[in-house]
């Protein structure tokens, strides 16, 4: 069974480099932590993808699959920073001609 | 049917569907209990070219309770793996295939064994060895937490391919599936591929508001508009499926180890059930095979036949196949006023069941059938010589209970205990059992007299039936069942099946 770490994730999905920062203090972290940018795959999607999922935005709730496990972290960082990106992917979508 | 189709988000998963479980002592060996758990239904046998397999992407599980907890204390997990000998050909097999090596057979699959036992690993065992990437993570969702131990059983075993036709697939039975019939350690057999689906039913008589063919002419049952009296249509007949058929000593599913000395040692019934699961997530990309993740989330599960389909109201019916026996109490409701009972007693057949309609206590009998196993002393021993019981105890759960002291019959009856066969449903299940028959009359109140002394059965319910002639052997082409481990019968191939 892998093992996971909240660590591990922010460096598998490229979202934080300061991840130490963030454990320190959520606040600050988000003060100073690069904003993500939109890159072109490096490659395909792993066999086994790490998956978050933004249970609950207003309570920070983010649930991640990795391997066979999954858990649910409070993390108002994690979720405020996946919740600016997928705001960036629909404003991106809305542009879209269909 | 039993389970074929049988809740809305399983039935577009027919690699999962969770079709039907069987489970009895081996009438040829006795010392050992056989389980077969079929998956993939409704085949029709010339569905090329990518004919049926089991899913790579699916952890099939059987479960086993040994203490009366509806907790699994025993699971057999299969875990299978696909392969194309040849990619660049559409062709399933490029010739004959006269053997499990053949080269001429394209897409094969093989698969894993592992046997998963409740409590710490036995320190003289040692951890299990796993080959490099074998596919295993742990218990099946069913497992409460808590420690437990691993046996890998079988590894890289092979799975006989379809049965396509004489060109294709020649001497099928003899070159090929009994040849993927494996022998392993400790007694163990196991059998993973495709068979010819035992269960019978009329499904175009069931589903059209249960107008039984042969009871058309009966007065109470010919309702407007007037039908002929005929033979049931053994709908599944010509169709196959896929099989995972495991046997195993019964000493290694009782709870202490030991062969039961009689019908009522506290070790002679165990719980069976089995379950189909997939990863909680899949990512689909247009450049790359599909991948999963997560943990296994359980989509499938069958113990007692027609549970989730005829018990298990529409709306429910994916919940429960989401659910764990031991959490059943959700359903009992369901059991102690079993839809059908008010439908055929009180819209469909009035005039036949007068008594059926006017019970208006808790169905106990249906309740002791499905949920808790019958205690002893129920079922006289003017009916059953031998008295019966195959209670498991007070906790609510849909699974099939077996007493493994009971003996296979020399003479079974297709109707089990209601037949006077305690060898057969609902003591466990038998591959030729006519569980619609049987299930019908028990809601309809045959059993009921035994569990209230104070409800007389309406004869009507002893009459309901869907054949005059039984369909296991003659109107057959073919043996439905073989007397030997697997036991379910050859499937149909599909030049000689070409439409069903």
């Amino acid at each position: 069974m892998k093992t996971f770490s909240r660590r591990s994730f922010l460096k598998r999905t490229g979202v934080a480099a300061g991840a130490a920062a963030v454990t320190a203090s959520p606040a600050l972290a988000a003060a100073v932590e690069p904003a993500a940018v939109e890159t072109p795959p490096s490659g395909p999607i792993p066999h086994e993808p790490i998956v978050a999922v933004v249970r609950d935005a207003g309570l920070g709730e983010v649930t991640v699959l990795a391997g066979t496990t999954e858990k649910t972290y409070k993390d108002r960082t994690l979720v405020k920073r996946l919740l600016k990106v997928a705001a960036t992917n629909r404003g991106a979508n809305a542009g879209e001609v269909g | 049917m039993s389970s074929h189709r049988e809740a809305p988000e399983i039935s577009k998963d027919p690699v999962a569907d969770n079709a039907d479980v069987y489970a009895f002592v081996s009438p040829e060996n006795n010392g050992t209990v056989t389980i077969i758990s079929n998956f993939v239904p409704l085949q029709g046998p010339a569905g090329g070219p990518n004919f049926y397999e089991f899913g790579d992407d699916v952890l099939y599980s059987i479960y086993i309770d040994n203490d009366g907890d509806a907790q699994p204390d025993i699971e057999f997990q299969f875990q299978f793996t696909s392969s194309l000998q040849n990619p660049k050909t559409f062709l399933y097999n490029t010739g004959p295939i006269g053997s499990l090596t053949d080269p001429n057979w394209n897409a094969r699959q093989v698969y894993s064994v592992v046997r998963i036992d409740k409590g710490p690993q036995p320190p003289q065992i040692g951890p299990p060895v796993f080959p490099p990437g074998f596919p295993f993570s742990g218990p099946g969702p069913a497992f409460p937490p808590g420690a437990t131990h691993t046996t890998v059983i079988g590894t890289n075993l092979p799975s006989p391919p379809c049965n396509i036709g004489p060109h294709s697939t020649p001497n099928y039975e003899t070159a090929l599936a009994s040849q993927a019939v494996q022998s392993l350690a400790n007694g163990v057999k196991v059998f993973a591929g495709q068979r010819s689906d035992p269960f019978y039913v009329d499904l175009g008589a069931i589903f059209d508001l249960a107008d039984l063919r042969p009871l058309q002419t009966n007065p109470p049952f010919a309702i407007p508009p007037a039908l002929p009296a005929a033979n049931g249509v053994d709908a599944t007949k010509a169709l196959n499926i896929h099989s995972i058929a495991i046997q195993v000593p019964i000493t290694s599913v009782t709870r202490d180890g030991k062969t039961p000395s009689s019908i009522t040692s506290s070790n002679a019934v165990i719980g069976v059930w089995s379950a189909a699961s997939r990863r909680k997530v899949r990512v689909i990309d247009s450049q790359q095979p599909d991948v999963d993740t997560g943990p296994w989330v359980q989509v499938s599960r069958l113990g007692n036949p027609l549970f989730n389909e005829v018990i298990v109201p529409l709306g429910q019916k994916d919940d429960w196949n989401k659910g764990f026996p031991a959490g059943d109490s959700e359903y009992l409701p369901n059991v102690q006023s079993p839809e059908l009972a008010s439908l055929i007693s009180k819209v469909l057949y009035p005039s036949a069941f007068p008594k059926l309609a006017a019970y208006a206590k808790p169905r106990a009998d249906m309740v002791a059938i499905l949920l808790t196993g019958i205690p002893l002393g129920v079922i006289p021993t003017s009916f059953v010589s031998t008295g019966f019981v195959n209670l498991t105890g007070p906790t609510f759960a849909d699974m099939l209970r077996l007493n493994l002291a009971v003996q296979p019959s020399n003479s079974p009856s297709v109707f089990g205990l209601l037949g006077m066969d305690p060898s057969g449903f609902p003591n466990g299940r038998r591959l030729f059992d006519d569980i619609v028959a049987i299930e019908l009359r028990a809601i309809a109140g045959a059993v009921l007299p035994f569990v209230d002394k104070t409800f007389t059965a309406d004869a009507a319910a002893s009459a309901l039936t869907q054949w005059t002639t039984e369909p296991v052997s003659a109107s057959l082409s073919q043996p439905r069942y073989l007397n030997r481990f697997p036991y379910v019968g050859t499937p149909y191939d599909g030049f000689d099946t070409p439409s069903s």
